[in-house]
């Protein structure tokens, strides 16, 4: 099919679209080059969101739409000598710079980043980060690293909120997870921390062992194993190896690891300390009670029980819940502080996060991107009661090689859950998962929706009392 | 895809409100099923008709765009010989047909709602949404539906009724038996119209003469009647031909004295000044109604008597009066198109909007089936003997 590629010869249009590309890749070039070349209408480029209007963005922008225009006068003054018989050829070849620029620009734009990226910004990187390794070590606080394919983020905003009732405490803000981001989160402290918790955003082969080498963590939690980043990392087992380096780094001592989900199991210790639905650290897990409203359950190690309650939603918050409290306990916090911390535990902003819609329920779980969060998802689903069940996704990006295969379970956790219907958003994993559906005998209706942005912007019509939707997983533009 | 033509505006004095309802309640959600293809068709004030993508959007009608929109805009052709066809030209003057599968009525009041549409409809053989002719036109009159209600043995509050010649001949007349027959306070509305315009509430006879002079400015037929002691006012959406789904019983929340007028209905301020859009229109019910089960029940049934006394089929809305120390349910009035569809009630009652626009397409043509097996014409040799 021949590309739609009008919009690339308005010059505006085209310098914002490519801004975008480019932005929407994190300035990952190979990621973006990838996109370039697959896309067949660059007007829909720009569907989920639009430019934002950062410095790089703008210039980078006006870099394109000055290398455009400079390309098209050139060609027209090739035309302009050719016509006056001083340049042989030069109408050819002035015709072909002026329909050529939108392509070559699309490519000359990332000299500049490169430049940049190359001369400018890693070396400045590489002596943040050579100073923050200073500042790591010096920094008396417990240092606790959270790695994973999943449930990083949640197991960090866990850990400050009860861990903040009883301890000074920092974490690496909001999704902020790279190894420039710990510098700055260094350059950040004030010296005085009790306890710090960083988390470990791995996203290519030995990321996670050049962050211990930094961050000098005390303390390890793993959080679990999924296909996740298989684009960089290319197996499941090569993931868990970079991961597992934490682990090596603390020479199997004060790791905690999530035990739940098959993929982990190949790298398990004996000297690890497992966590998961069964409790942490000794206390035991009982009486769980699963609403809309939260989770309850009990802990009890010994004589000591605590019955506790949590804004957190699904079963699979009780393992990462029952680690906080066991850490809780072990860094010094009193029985009370532990519950008054769990108490204040909250669903995270698109993490398994109820709202009404009307006088429906949705729980918005979109930044799930792992198998393991779907399960986890449509259990929940599966035990809350409702007159209509509604299970919406888009599937899940970055699963490599691992893309049928992943999807298909997708398919099959969802038939478990036996929703009422089934909405998949139309993209190149959807026959996947229709085959899961099917493999798994789904009865239920399932409906294919081919403009994403707007089902979600008019989900209260697609709803109505006694409805409770699960919204997973996020599928952004440059995944298109 | 099947197609279907909403049509809305027309000339009414809910001319504004049914375009509300087209846009918000019924194309929008049409569209969202991903099962049709809509076409919108807009009747101004006047009378022509319009159909254009353009006038889907809310914002052409709040700016006042729409003025110097159908300045330049071709008025829309429309054929109703074996069905209904739009005729609509390209850029290069090509004239394209795009046959209409269902319309969905969306015009409130008269021209509309009153069964002017449908009867046109009827006459083209089309399949449409919601009431027929016969029960528009007698929904619509307010004094019709009461007498039918009232043969059906359903209770309704005493009323007096006049037209407008007899009342022209000698005012003193009719607001004579009307204060004879009838105890203070009285309602004084206009036969045919919605959305509360041209209502008084009167409590004496200087009263009821400006509400009646008022009212026959708007139609050639009034009512009076008699208020109800103790009252509770509820509302009833209504689903289906012949096998009825009732949605919630909905309670209004002002007093009774502050009965609705337009202002109240749709204006976002409200009588008592500004205030936010939720208190237009749906923001202000109880719903459901809180009533003891048995009058819940009672209420209910007379809503579904009334709906089938009168023949309505695909949506209605049923409003009745109950005295709460009686605990008798009058039959009030209906509503043969309710505004918005009335699709708050059916959210709360589980029913979400793409939900409820599908069943009413399906209604439609289950209706339209219903009659295609009537037959109308047949040969005679009655010619033979001229």
């Amino acid at each position: 099919m021949i590309p739609n590629i009008r919009v690339l010869y308005s010059l505006r249009k085209s310098s914002t679209t490519l801004a975008y590309m480019l932005q929407s890749s994190e300035y990952d070039l190979a990621q973006y080059f990838r996109w370039f070349w697959r896309t067949q209408d660059f007007s829909r480029i720009m569907y989920r969101r639009t430019l934002d209007a950062t410095r790089v963005a703008q210039l980078l922008k006006l870099f394109l739409m000055v290398g455009m225009l400079l390309q098209i006068l050139g060609g027209l003054l090739c035309i302009v000598l050719w016509h006056r018989g001083v340049l042989d050829g030069g109408g050819l070849f002035g015709l072909a710079l002026i329909l050529s620029y939108p392509v070559v620009w699309a490519h000359l734009v990332v000299a500049p980043l490169w430049l940049g990226r190359e001369l400018i910004l890693k070396p400045r990187q590489r002596r943040q980060i050579s100073a923050s390794a200073r500042l790591f070590a010096d920094h008396p606080a417990v240092k606790i690293a959270v790695a994973g394919s999943y449930g990083k983020t949640s197991m960090k905003e866990l850990l400050n909120t009860v861990l903040s009732v009883g301890k000074r405490v920092a974490v690496t803000p909001a999704n902020k997870n790279v190894a420039i981001s710990h510098a700055q989160f260094a350059g950040s402290l004030k010296g005085d921390e009790e306890v710090l918790v960083i988390e470990y955003g791995e996203g290519q082969p030995g990321d996670v062992r050049r962050f211990t080498a930094v961050t000098n963590p005390s303390h390890g939690i793993i959080t679990g194993l999924a296909p996740a980043h298989l684009d960089k990392y290319k197996t499941i087992q090569a993931a868990g190896e970079d991961i597992f380096s934490l682990a090596d780094y603390l020479h199997g001592r004060n790791i905690y690891v999530n035990g739940e989900g098959a993929a982990i199991k190949p790298f398990l210790k004996k000297s690890y300390e497992m966590y998961g639905a069964h409790g942490a650290l000794g206390w035991k897990v009982s009486d769980v009670k699963l609403s809309l409203e939260g989770t309850t359950f009990t802990l009890a190690k010994g004589k000591q029980r605590l019955v506790l309650k949590s804004g957190l939603l699904g079963m699979h918050n009780v393992g990462p819940l029952s680690l906080a409290v066991a850490l809780a306990i072990e860094l010094g916090l009193s029985l009370r502080e532990v519950e008054k911390g769990i108490a204040a535990t909250a669903p995270f902003e698109h993490r398994m996060q109820p709202y009404q819609l009307g006088a429906a329920w949705i729980i918005d779980d979109t930044y799930n991107g792992n198998l393991e969060g779907v399960r986890a998802g449509t259990e929940l689903l599966a035990l809350l009661t409702a007159k209509r069940k509604l299970y919406i996704t888009p599937g899940l990006v970055d699963q490599g090689d691992e893309t049928q295969t992943v999807h298909e379970a997708v398919g099959r956790y969802i038939a478990q859950a036996q929703p009422d219907v089934v909405v998949l958003m139309h993209n190149t994993v959807t026959r996947y998962i229709q085959s899961g559906l099917q493999m798994a005998h789904y009865a239920g209706e399932v409906r294919i929706e081919h403009e994403p942005l707007r089902f979600y912007q008019n989900l209260k019509h697609h709803v109505a009392a006694g409805d409770l939707v699960m919204m997973q997983n996020d599928w952004t533009d440059n995944y298109a | 895809m099947k197609t279907i033509a909403v049509v809305f505006g027309g000339r009414s004095t809910e001319h504004d409100v049914s375009i509300v309802t087209a846009l918000a309640s019924i194309i929008k959600p049409l569209e969202l099923s991903g099962q049709y293809q809509v076409e919108a068709m807009y009747i101004t004030k006047d009378g022509t008709w319009y159909c254009d993508d353009k006038l889907k959007d809310i914002s052409l009608f709040s700016s006042g765009a729409i003025k110097d929109w159908m300045l330049k805009a071709v008025p829309a052709t429309v054929r109703f010989d074996g069905g209904m066809t739009l005729v609509k030209e390209t850029s290069i003057g090509r004239k394209k047909l795009h046959k209409i599968d269902v319309v969905f009525p969306a015009m409130h009041g008269t021209y509309g709602e009153d069964g002017s549409l449908m009867g046109l409809l009827r006459m083209a053989n089309m399949p449409f949404v919601g009431c027929d002719m016969e029960s528009s036109v007698l929904s619509m009159d307010k004094v019709l539906a009461k007498l039918i209600a009232m043969a059906h043995g359903i209770p309704t509050s005493p009323m007096e009724f006049a037209r407008k010649t007899e009342y022209e001949r000698n005012p003193k007349d009719f607001a004579d038996t009307c204060e004879k027959k009838l105890k203070y306070p009285l309602f004084v509305k206009p036969a045919h119209l919605g959305s509360s315009i041209g209502i008084s509430r009167v409590t004496d006879r200087d009263q009821l003469d400006n509400a009646l002079e008022v009212a026959f400015h708007y139609d050639d037929k009034v009512l009076v009647e008699q208020e109800i002691g103790n009252l509770i006012e509820v509302t009833l959406p209504i689903l289906g031909n012949d096998n009825l789904t009732p949605a919630l019983l909905e309670r209004p929340t002002t007093k009774p004295e502050d009965f609705f007028d337009f202002d109240t209905k749709y204006m976002q301020g409200g009588k008592k000044g500004k205030g936010s859009s939720a208190k237009a229109s749906q923001g202000y019910s109880e719903l459901p109604a809180k009533l003891v089960p048995t009058l819940y029940k009672k209420a209910e049934a007379v809503g579904l008597a009334v709906y089938r006394a009168l023949d309505c089929c695909g949506t209605a809305r049923i409003d009745m009066l109950i005295d709460s120390k009686s605990n008798t349910v009058y039959f009030n009035e209906v509503n043969p198109l309710p505004g918005s569809l009335y699709a708050h009630n059916w959210n709360a009652s589980g029913t979400s909007n793409v939900e409820l626009v599908t069943k009413l397409i399906h209604l439609a043509e289950e209706h339209w089936q219903m009659l295609q097996q009537q037959n109308t014409v047949f040969s005679t040799s009655y010619l033979q003997q001229f």
